[in-house]
């Protein structure tokens, strides 16, 4: 049995000869016989295996010398003459059998990940402990709001707040809301994990009457009953860490694209999280006998100032579904009672004054 | 140059006659003259793409099993099958590090992150919270100072990261190192590469000779190192072409490709408008010709664009190899623009259009690229390579995993 031997001193090699006794390896040079190494078979290993080396080195415990048989016919007769080698020669890979198995398996895990992704936000997100998400919400809203200016009119303030956790209650929620309401601009509002809600008073003011500013409100309501922005959080998360797991993590390349991908599945589930909000608002108003029209009425004035419609143009790259169809999709008769009363009203109006 | 060829075979021919002193402790006998080896000889890579690619898949499954935590021990097995599957002078290399090093590294370096983020936070909240000067927030401090310490640590970790690689990597039982400072050459490559941004990258060959340098020569084999002798002045010629040359055929190709976009657009009667319209909601003509465009874009980049860019990098390459040495072992690459196109271009293009699933095609690629174009000169004399005493990083390629693509 011929095999190279590396002393793991130098870098020096040797053709040896190999013989396989009871219990040792006897490495001998084939010239004239002279023994280079006795190696006790308790002793011996195989570092790493014949699936992942071409020749894995066999060692000797305490020393750093190898020796590497390149013959697989030699290095299979001695994993027969010693069983504690048969990492030396495993049975050969059989590779298609194998990569039909590994692409049929990653093929399951993908559409489970992304099952997971789709649907087990819904069952795992509530799991979540609620005072991380309050966490997150505050950090968040501490960034936005840093150089904004907040209104503090008591009364409003208090108006809104009364009025979204009405209606959060109604919906069976069991956290307290919290409405803060910026001063100026733009004409939006929106909603941060821990049930807080951020109120624009340009939407107040531009509002043509109460039911509008409770339309909204109520949409926003319909995002915290959801769990809509920790949904969206840990959606976004999961598309990008099935991305970079499928790639390998190896191609910054991927990454791009993958970014561009997670924004556009993060804008399709942006613009479902808006329908059922939607009708989640308007079904909330409804249930409590208010004025439900007001979201539509809003939408309408919005599309009156700009008819182009940003959402609309923007198509799968928009956030929020195309105006119109939310038009039709919450137009409601102006029968009800008001969400606000009158005074309740006046003060939101007053609420940065 | 054809493959079997060897680039230096005229210049090796003559150098038979005594010339200088023999090496201290060569074999050769007292009184004869000494000859240097300068036999020929290229690395020799027998993996096969099927195999290397079972074990790709089996890393992906798991990978998606264990959420990426099972990358540590998938390198591992890519890097022992690559490593043992190239040999150099008939003797294969070896790789013996582990997942789990290379998780403690990971862990370290989340650890300093996170450490960064409190620095951060604090700095945040003493400076900049609630103050009327502050516009911008936590996230926004944190993402901007990663931006700053990610670009030097990157280059940290790039060296410390050859530098734990080559720590497991074994040669005739010999394990390999690198000696110097990851911090140092972070420095350096941060300041060099800072330096040449602002001098509109007239700076490159003097970039790529120094920061080649402390690679090449800080590695050793066992007690052998490595020797670089390369100059930018030598290669500044060359760069200067290519520069001027860049710039020609960027102006050539922008003014292609905006009346080649303008023409097709007019001739087609659409306004910007409706082309902006079709974006946004796409059926699938609009994909098919969104990427007929990108493919022509392609095409013209690549006629133009590419080629100078690989004749640069092949002859920067070609400079490298043969101005680096160990011992009395000499190398030598002819490799041609189209091969680094071959490496460049066909590679990055196989990795994104496969959506990653190529990258073993394009390991499996460049190590046959490596075995076909790399020539060595000679060969050291084994017994006076010593097994170093020094075992290398105990953990290793954290930053390269957090601030860059470790890659395999």
């Amino acid at each position: 049995m011929a095999a190279r031997y590396y002393d793991g001193e130098t870098a020096a090699v040797e053709e040896v000869m190999l013989r396989v006794t009871s219990h040792e390896l006897v490495i001998y040079r084939p010239t004239d016989s002279s023994i280079v190494a006795r190696w006790p078979v308790a002793d011996l290993s195989v570092l790493g295996d014949s699936h992942h080396e071409a020749v894995p080195p066999l060692a000797i415990r305490g020393s750093e010398a190898r020796l590497i048989v390149e013959d697989p016919a030699w290095r299979a007769q001695l994993a027969t003459l010693l069983p504690a080698l048969k990492p030396l020669a495993l049975e050969p890979v059989r590779v298609a059998p194998r990569l039909g198995g590994y692409s049929l398996a990653i093929v399951a895990l993908v559409g489970l990940f992304w099952s997971a992704i789709e649907y087990g936000t819904d069952y795992a997100v509530p799991l979540l402990p609620y005072t991380l998400q309050a966490k997150l919400g505050e950090t968040v809203l501490d960034e936005l709001l840093a150089d904004k200016e907040m209104c503090h009119g008591k009364a409003g303030v208090a108006a809104i707040n009364r009025l979204a956790n009405d209606l959060a209650r109604g919906a069976g929620y069991k956290h307290d809301v919290t409405v803060h309401i910026v001063a100026g601009g733009p004409v939006n509002a929106f909603t941060l994990p821990g049930s807080i809600l951020v109120f624009y008073s340009d939407l107040i003011d531009q509002a043509k009457d109460s039911s509008q500013v409770a339309g909204v409100l109520a949409h926003e309501i319909g995002h915290v009953v959801h769990d809509h922005p920790i949904k969206g959080v840990a959606r976004a998360y999961g598309i990008d860490l099935l991305i970079k797991v499928l790639s390998g993590g190896y191609s910054d390349i991927l990454s791009t694209f993958g970014t561009g991908g997670s924004a556009l599945l993060a804008m399709r589930n942006g613009r479902a999280f808006e329908r059922e909000a939607d009708a989640t608002g308007v079904r909330l108003l409804e249930q409590r006998g208010l004025r439900a029209d007001g979201v539509s009425t809003f939408f309408e004035q919005m599309l009156e100032k700009e008819p182009s419609d940003a959402a609309s143009a923007a198509g799968i790259w928009s956030s929020h579904p195309p105006t119109r169809e939310r038009i039709d999709a919450t137009k409601r008769p102006p029968t009800g009672t008001p969400a606000f009363s009158a005074a309740e009203w006046q003060a939101l109006r007053n609420v940065c004054k | 140059m054809s493959d079997a060829s060897s680039p230096w075979v005229q210049a090796a021919a003559p150098t038979a006659a005594p010339t200088a002193a023999p090496p201290q402790g060569s074999a050769t006998a007292p009184g004869t003259p000494w000859a240097p080896d300068l036999a020929p000889s290229r690395p020799v890579y027998d993996g096969q793409l099927g195999e290397l690619y079972s074990i790709y898949l089996r890393h992906l499954a798991l990978m998606l099993v264990t959420l990426g935590w099972s990358r540590f021990w998938g390198r591992t097995r890519i890097r022992r099958y690559v490593w043992n599957h190239l040999s150099v002078l008939g003797d294969r290399f070896e790789y013996r590090g582990r997942g789990l090093e290379l998780m403690i590294g990971f862990l370290l370096a989340l650890l300093l992150v996170g450490g960064w983020a409190g620095l951060m936070y604090l700095v945040w909240i003493h400076v900049f919270h609630e103050k009327p000067f502050a516009s911008f927030g936590l996230f926004d401090l944190f993402s901007l100072s990663v931006v700053l310490i990610g670009f030097p640590l990157a280059y940290v970790g790039h060296y410390a990261g050859l530098r734990y690689r080559l720590s497991r990597t074994r040669w005739r039982g010999i394990r390999c190192g690198m000696a110097g400072s990851a911090w140092g050459y972070g420095a350096t490559a941060t300041f060099l590469q800072f330096t040449n941004a602002m001098t509109g990258y007239l700076l490159t060959p003097v970039v790529s000779v120094n920061l080649a340098r402390p690679r090449i020569a800080n590695a050793r084999v066992g007690t052998l190192p490595f020797a670089f002798a390369g100059r930018a002045g030598d290669i500044y010629g060359r760069y200067l072409g290519y520069y001027f040359l860049n710039i020609l055929a960027w102006v050539v190709a922008a003014v292609v490709t905006f009346m080649a976009i303008g023409g097709t657009l007019e001739s087609f009667g659409v306004s910007s408008d409706d082309f902006l319209k079709l974006l946004s909601h796409p059926s699938l003509r609009t994909v098919a010709v969104v990427l007929a465009i990108a493919f022509g874009a392609y095409l013209l980049f690549g006629l133009l664009i590419l080629p100078l860019r690989c004749w640069w990098q092949a002859y920067l390459m070609r400079y490298l190899v043969t101005h680096s040495r160990a011992g009395n072992v000499l190398f030598a690459t002819a490799i041609s623009t189209w091969q680094m196109w071959g490496f460049l271009v066909l590679n990055y293009l196989i990795v994104l259009l496969t959506l990653g699933l190529g990258w073993p095609w394009v390991m499996h690629r460049t190590m046959k690229l490596i075995a076909g174009q790399l020539w060595i000169y000679g060969a050291p004399n084994g017994a006076e390579i010593r097994q170093p005493a020094d075992r290398g990083p105990s953990h290793g390629e954290g930053l390269l995993d957090m601030f860059d693509v470790s890659g395999v």
